[in-house]
């Protein structure tokens, strides 16, 4: 008997073994139970748009203050490296143990990677209907390919992920040729045009559309000097009710976000509610200061997160008069600077033929074109604009001027419309030159100046030019900033991505 | 899917053991007599006939019985604490039985599941007993065993109160996970902390260190056991013991870093600003605070507003009572530690019962041992250690500036100008409550029931509960934002059941002794928990979430769980051939679902050379054993249960101001992960001289651990940051000596124990590119592991003193030198480090190296015992020579050039110019110029070495036979951290970044909170 209860609980004790220590997470799904349902793939695509707010919360130090646009306020009284990395990006002196590189390649990767399981997903999702699975695609390769045309632009050729990583070793590749990635980014977006419909209504509901692939394409084509098929890509936009707003700014209030004007924008919205997103874009804007009630109505104290993105002289000159973007997009703070380099805010002026400081005050320019009155401590309901409809009207009478037909019609459009007096020029060289011009103005802090610089083949010489100009007008940048080299115009590969994954290979000059 | 069972062949094995047993017959009276080897009567001794328990008699008082018995009967007569004895009956022979005292604990040994008599142990274990230990005036148990055994480091890399100490086992590493050793109290592995368990009530440590030793414990034993045995009555005994001890505690003074006070800080600032002037074209003014330095005094001293002398106490009872057939012992105590930093401390409340039974026959053996306790920890788990930690920031607030406001509350900010900005340390300490609550039950029942001679079904079932709140909240006034008063609450609800079965079967065939074991076990821990943050208090009059204006939350589940089969099979012949092999088949929760199942073998053998006949002629050797072993352990102690897998995260995003929750993969898993393997070689040999007067162990272990499990970071161009993988292999090999010897053994006593360790250790493979780095900075870039070299190798650049000249700053490469600005960020007077790729210019990427190592030459300690009359003196030291250590608290942090942290005092001697150029050790303070200061390098770098006198104990004890009510008194005074001899400059040399893990910065020193020193007395005092 007792051999057979022992007998008994060896085959009981090693049946069950196996479903005892078989346990998965119950307070979150595993990837064997998930990816099942419409609303699971829907909860999927939300998640590859998530990181966006975390690529444009960075791009504009590499995209705006690497340009003539926008400067920091010196801080020499830290010299941590959470300071110094951000500084060198705009002064040129930057290497590749950036952390700021860093973190914009890391977030652009980690929206292509969601997008990824997605797309390679769908197809065995057969609880998913069709027209769903196609919106889902439609997005996710929208997404994919607006951050591999980000990460190109600032790396060259880069590493091309299109399926999910599921193994350590699929997670090694080596650079693709720029020609492949660019590739890619037309196979997605062409894609995405044809999955995608264009807005049911305004305000639309802040999810890519036809029109952000249609403009995000015709942009990829201008880049590629393929303008026939931009111009037939832009032509298609005002048939889908995208049109300007009346008044610049309109297109950047929170009350009006995604409206008309908006062919696609990062979505913030302020708050302490679970999953709210806040933009705190605003308080890297202002100069540092224990307070910057005067601005944000509430008391922040940004001395750790302040001081970036600061508009240049350069800038503030180069508007036309009774442009009324400048007014929009600018604003002026007196105040006082301590030897800890941080700011007591004593009045807000216009920029608007600012006269200079009082005497004992300096005056520091902001961005004031994200900026709608008081705030939470941790940021606003802000968009972040990524396509404009203006900027669509740019990139068209830009691709009509390259191919010797009249760009006036469009680029009047944006100019009359911010109370300037129409172009008349006919010169291509010349229009190319003012349509330049007239993007600098026009798409000012929205991350584009610098891509402008380099692919219109003017960086090195502008940039150099500027440095000259900086340095004598501030003093606190350092021996050997804006040292402007054509190695510069490619930022190096982040080096800790080098170093772990040794199938890449690093950018000349870093 | 590899899944093997020893089940089968198992069983067939006990059941062929299923043997009975006949009865005889034909008696006559027998009377004799039982004493002890003083010849004096055992009363209460119980005789029986061979093969006839149940008939059993005892002696009367003189130690004499009458009992039937058969003409050829064996009489067998048991006592408890004496051996049990046979005696043959002859015809007219009185039996006249002499028991032997059993010589306490040395003869047997706890080891795994069971005891073993000590002479036949073959693997590498070490037995500490508690009670010379318990005079010490410390919380933690790991505390006392600091120097005590060869092979385990105990360190102490943070003082915060009940907290902060560490334990490892040869060298044990682990990249990733735990380097803990599986901590056993009375049979269970718990899985809660050990920080809750009260130092009094354990009476032994046993320490499994090689493979054979641990082997029953498998996929947990690579970092060794330790098993803990709680104090139970022994037979006879009936006593009441009190101890009670009171000490008060300090930070000894000369190692604790001197900043500068506001005289020195305002020189310093004040020149920084004329060099300004000097050097870089400045034209502002100095500011105003630092144009007249002599103005000053010394200033705040933050670190004296923050520190304090406090007490310790601690009083516990204890009850012990026990007949031949059930044994209880109550255990009750208290302690409280107060921190040596101003308002924070813990207190612990704990209580013990073990029981134990026997029926008469003694057949049957069950018990139960069940240990709660509460515990109340105020503000001693703030982040104080580390970078940023609040004990940093004592030093580096400015001294110029007062902690109150005229008005007595407290000012906000306390930094001057161009620091960069502090808030108020001292009202951050006030100002912040951070209380956790803990309840925690460790318990258990078994059956013990020898069903068949020699056969015995052991059951064992147990409990490790635990429950946890915490209760957070600091005031508007010290966030890190202004007025944005944070308060938490939250909660955990943890624990683990174990329950094992096994049969184990003792059998002697002649001069051949086999035991035989076999079982299974189970073991499940969960852990549900949650956690809400309330923000917008209007003020702080209530510290609880009910007043808050937004309350955010959220709340988990998780849980792993183990199931095992387990064999051992002891075999010796004569006593003096040893022989073990033991198995364990594991499956666990924890790693990759296609390799859940792993299986872990070990053989030992021993050889008592002392038995041979050739030993006999060397008469000053009275024991000598040879011992070797070799088997395979694992490691699975994750602390993400679901990590192998991949699981799912939430990550939001706002559609036109709607929350939208989006859901998808957030750790990537992986399905092929193994356990980590360690397989180990011991050898090593026992030593008995002189009639026990010198004994010497010896051992030498090599282990080679692979299948090393890491997060390994990937690149982030995946989508991800890292997985967890199998990603290498690490040797580790050493040498290990013990030495007690009883130096003087008349009226003046003198013991003394000793023990070293010599421990190495090399990485040996590991994924490419070959290292993992700890982060990809230069300023906390500490150290890098990397194949061929040992863990926590430091990693850096190589310190070439100061540019001297125009000559030396243009013959030198110079940091991030360019063509357009060829002398880069360096100048005359700056920090020069060396040029390893000899390009001309010193880079983060291409001139950094390996710079140190942190592994000590040796380790050990050192332990002398004196005893005279009434009096007895215990003098207990750790040691560690040889290795590096890293100071970072004081280059990266304690010396800014900026000013932008008040610096230590030493460095108002920097560089000022050619003809003023310092000692040569501080750099000057040329903007722009300080980082390479503040980026690791080989000036940082100290010698770890150190002699710690931990303990001093004095005591005087009254015996007191002749007392009515006591049995003994004794009254002691207790010095424990008397001093730490070393030339190390940093408070302490025994810190590591993350306590005892060799993988994530050992000797590497960010600051933590001080171990005080402390002095204490105690009495205690056993009642008749």
């Amino acid at each position: 008997m007792k051999k057979l209860y022992i007998l008994a609980l060896a085959v009981l004790a090693s049946s069950c073994s196996k479903s005892f220590i078989d346990l998965s997470p119950k307070s979150s799904y595993s990837d064997a139970n998930y990816y099942q349902t419409t609303q699971q793939f829907s909860a999927a695509v939300t998640a590859a748009y998530a990181p966006l707010t975390s690529v444009v919360t960075n791009d504009y130090l590499m995209s705006e203050m690497r340009s003539d646009n926008t400067i920091y306020q010196s801080l020499l009284s830290n010299r941590g490296t959470a300071y110094t990395d951000r500084e060198a990006l705009c002064e040129f002196m930057d290497a590749s143990t950036d952390s700021y590189n860093a973190t914009e390649w890391q977030y652009c990767y980690q929206v292509i990677s969601r997008a990824n399981i997605v797309i390679d997903r769908l197809p065995g999702a057969g609880a998913v209907p069709a027209d769903s699975a196609t919106h889902f695609d439609g997005q996710c390769k929208f997404l994919r390919a607006l951050m591999y045309f980000k990460l190109v632009r600032l790396y060259g050729a880069v590493p091309l992920y299109v399926h999910e990583v599921m193994t350590p070793d699929a997670a090694f590749l080596p650079r693709s040729s720029v020609d492949s990635v660019y590739a890619q980014i037309t196979s997605d977006a062409n894609d995405a045009i044809n999955e995608l419909s264009a807005p049911v209504s305004f305000p639309q509901t802040g999810q890519a559309t036809k029109g952000s692939a249609t403009v995000l394409l015709a942009d990829v084509d201008v880049y590629l000097k393929k303008y026939t098929d931009a111009v037939t890509l832009l032509n298609t936009l005002p048939g889908m009710g995208y049109a300007l707003n009346a008044n610049y700014g309109d297109a950047f209030t929170p009350a009006n976000k995604n409206g008309k004007e908006s062919l696609f924008e990062v979505q913030f919205l302020g708050g302490t509610a679970t999953g709210a997103t806040p933009n705190p874009l605003l308080f890297h804007f202002l100069p540092r200061s224990t307070s910057t009630a005067l601005v944000t109505g509430t008391a922040i104290n940004n001395t750790s997160t302040g001081g970036w993105n600061t508009p240049t002289p350069d800038l503030i000159a180069d508007y036309e008069s009774g442009d009324t973007r400048l007014d929009a997009s600018i604003g002026i703070a007196e105040g006082t600077y301590n030897a800890s380099y941080y700011f007591t805010y004593s009045a807000l002026k216009s920029v608007v033929s600012y006269p200079g400081p009082p005497a004992g005050k300096v005056a520091v320019p902001y961005i004031k074109k994200y900026e709608h009155g008081a705030v939470a401590v941790t940021g606003s309901s802000d968009d972040f604009p990524v396509y404009r409809y203006s900027e669509a009207l740019l990139l068209l009478a830009e691709a009509l001027n390259e191919q010797g037909q009249s760009p006036l019609t469009p680029l009047n459009a944006v100019r009359t419309r911010a109370g300037l007096q129409p172009l008349t020029e006919t010169d291509q060289t010349a229009l190319r030159a003012d349509i330049l011009h007239e993007r600098r103005i026009e798409l000012a802090f929205e991350n584009k100046r610098w891509h402008d610089l380099v692919r219109s083949g003017t960086a090195i010489t502008v940039m150099n030019a500027f440095g000259v100009t900086i340095q004598q007008e501030f003093t606190y940048f350092p021996v050997g900033s804006y040292v402007v080299t054509p190695d510069k115009l490619l930022y190096p590969l982040p080096q800790a991505e080098v170093g772990l994954n040794t199938k890449l290979t690093q950018n000349p000059g870093y | 899917m590899r899944k093997k069972t020893v089940f089968q062949p198992l069983v067939g094995l006990l059941c062929l053991l299923l043997i009975s047993f006949a009865g005889r017959a034909q008696t006559q009276k027998v009377t004799g007599r039982v004493t002890d080897d003083k010849d004096q009567p055992v009363a209460g001794a119980s005789v029986t006939v061979k093969g006839a328990p149940a008939k059993g008699v005892t002696t009367n008082a003189e130690g004499f019985f009458t009992i039937n018995a058969a003409p050829d009967a064996v009489l067998v007569v048991h006592s408890l604490g004496y051996q049990a004895e046979e005696w043959a009956v002859q015809a007219g022979k009185i039996p006249s039985i002499k028991l032997r005292a059993i010589a306490k604990e040395l003869n047997e040994v706890t080891v795994s599941y069971g005891k073993q008599k000590q002479r036949e142990v073959t693997g590498s274990i070490a037995t500490v007993s508690a009670e010379p230990l318990q005079d010490q005036p410390v919380m933690q148990f790991a505390q006392q065993l600091e120097g005590k055994v060869a092979g385990v480091s105990v360190m102490e890399s943070s003082g915060q109160p009940g907290r902060g100490v560490d334990f490892r086992i040869r060298g044990a590493a682990s990249f990733y996970l735990s380097n803990q050793p599986l901590f056993v109290i009375d049979g269970l592995p718990i899985t809660g902390s050990i920080n809750n368990i009260n130092p009094d009530e354990i009476e032994t440590y046993t320490v499994l260190k090689d493979a054979s030793a641990t082997a029953l414990y498998g996929s947990r034993a690579a970092n060794g056991v330790i098993l803990i045995t709680t104090k139970h009555a022994r037979a006879g005994e009936a006593k009441v013991e009190v101890n009670a001890s009171y000490g008060v505690q300090s930070i000894p003074g000369n190692k604790v870093p001197k900043p500068m006070d506001a005289f020195q800080f305002a020189t310093f600032m004040n020149e920084r600003y004329q060099d300004m002037q000097t050097y870089e074209g400045y034209t502002g003014a100095i500011p105003t605070e630092y144009q007249n330095p002599s103005q000053y005094g010394a200033g705040t001293n933050w670190f004296k507003l923050l520190t304090r002398s406090a007490p310790i106490q601690n009083y516990d009872v204890t009850m012990q009572s026990a007949t031949e057939h059930s044994s209880s012992t109550a255990i009750f105590g208290y302690q409280e530690q107060q921190g040596v930093l101003i308002n924070n401390g813990t207190k612990l409340f704990s209580g013990r019962i073990n029981k134990d039974f026997t029926t008469a026959n003694g057949k049957i053996k069950m018990g139960v041992n069940i240990a709660p306790s509460y515990r109340l920890d105020h503000n001693n788990r703030l982040a104080t250690d580390g970078v940023n930690g609040y004990f940093e920031r004592f030093f580096e607030a400015s001294p110029l500036i007062s902690p109150y406001n005229p008005d007595g509350t407290y000012q906000r900010n306390v930094y001057s100008s161009g620091m960069v900005a502090y808030i108020n340390p001292l009202a951050t300490y006030n100002l912040t409550n951070d209380d956790y609550k803990t309840t925690r039950i460790l318990g258990n029942v078994y059956l013990n029931y020898e069903f068949l001679h020699g056969l015995q079904l052991k059951l064992n079932a147990g409990i490790d509960k635990g429950g946890e709140t915490r209760n957070y909240y600091q005031s508007g006034q010290v966030t890190s934002t202004v007025g944005n008063p944070t308060g938490t609450s939250s909660s955990v609800d943890n624990g683990s059941y174990t329950a094992e079965g096994y049969l184990d079967y003792k059998k002697t065939f002649g001069e051949h002794s086999l035991e035989v074991l076999g079982g299974y076990s189970a073991q499940k821990f969960s852990s549900t928990s949650n956690t809400i943050t309330g923000l917008g208090f209007p003020n702080d009059d209530i510290p609880y979430l009910s007043a808050a204006t937004s309350v955010t939350g959220s709340s988990g589940y998780s849980a792993y769980s183990l199931v095992s089969a387990i064999a051992r099979v002891n075999y010796n012949y004569k006593g003096r051939y040893l022989l073990q092999g033991a198995i364990r088949n594991d499956g666990s929760s924890l790693v990759g679902s296609d390799a859940r199942f792993g299986t872990f073998p070990s053989v030992s053998g021993g050889w008592i050379v002392s038995d041979e006949a050739f030993m006999r002629r060397l008469k000053p050797i009275g024991f000598l054993k040879l011992r070797g072993s070799y088997g395979v352990t694992g490691n699975n102690t994750f602390s993400g249960y679901y990590s192998a897998q991949s699981t799912t995260s939430n990550y939001y995003y706002n559609f036109n101001n709607t929350i939208t929750q989006g859901t998808t993969i957030g750790n990537l898993g992986n399905a092929d992960l193994q356990w980590e393997r360690n397989l180990q070689l011991d050898l090593g040999f026992d030593l008995s001289i002189l009639k026990d007067r010198i004994l010497f162990t010896y051992d030498y272990y090599h282990k080679n651990t692979d299948h090393l499990i890491q997060t390994r970071p990937l690149p982030t161009a995946s989508g991800y940051s890292s997985i967890l993988d199998n990603v290498g292999a690490i040797s580790l090999w050493g040498h290990e000596f013990t030495i007690n010897t009883a130096n003087l053994v008349g009226k003046l006593r003198w013991n003394t124990s000793l023990n070293i360790s010599v421990d190495r250790n090399r990485i040996t493979a590991l994924v490419a590119p070959g290292y993992l780095r700890r982060n990809n900075t230069v300023t906390s870039d500490y150290y890098r592991q990397q194949v061929g070299h040992p863990l926590g190798a430091f990693y850096g650049f190589v310190f070439e003193g100061l540019y001297k000249d125009a000559t030396d700053l243009a013959n030198s490469a110079k940091y991030q030198a360019t063509a357009t600005n060829p002398n880069g960020v360096s100048n005359i007077g700056t920090i020069k480090v060396k040029d390893i790729n000899g390009d001309g210019v010193i880079d983060d990427v291409n001139d950094r190296t390996f710079i140190g190592d942190p592994t000590p030459k040796f380790t050990g300690g050192l332990t002398n015992a004196l005893s005279y009359k009434h009096f007895d003196l215990t003098i207990s030291t750790a040691f560690d020579v040889g290795g590096q250590i890293l100071n970072a608290a004081k280059w990266a942090y304690q010396t800014n050039m900026d000013g932008s942290r008040v610096p230590l005092a030493a460095a108002l001697d920097h560089w000022r110019s050619l003809t003023n150029p310092g000692s040569g050790v501080y750099p000057r303070t040329l903007t722009g110029t300080t980082a390479i200061g503040r980026e690791v390098n080989s000036q940082w770098l100290e010698s770890a070495s150190y002699l710690a006198i931990k303990n001093v104990t004095l005591g005087y004890t009254l015996s007191l036979k002749a007392n009515s009510m006591f049995n003994s008194l004794r009254a002691y005074a207790s010095i424990q951290e008397l001093a730490v001899l070393t030339k190390y400059s940093g408070m302490n040399p025994e810190i590591n970044l993350s306590g005892q893990d060799p993988t994530s910065g050992i000797k590497v020193d960010e600051e933590g909170y001080p171990i005080p020193r402390t002095i204490s007395f105690g009495l205690s005092a056993t009642f008749k």
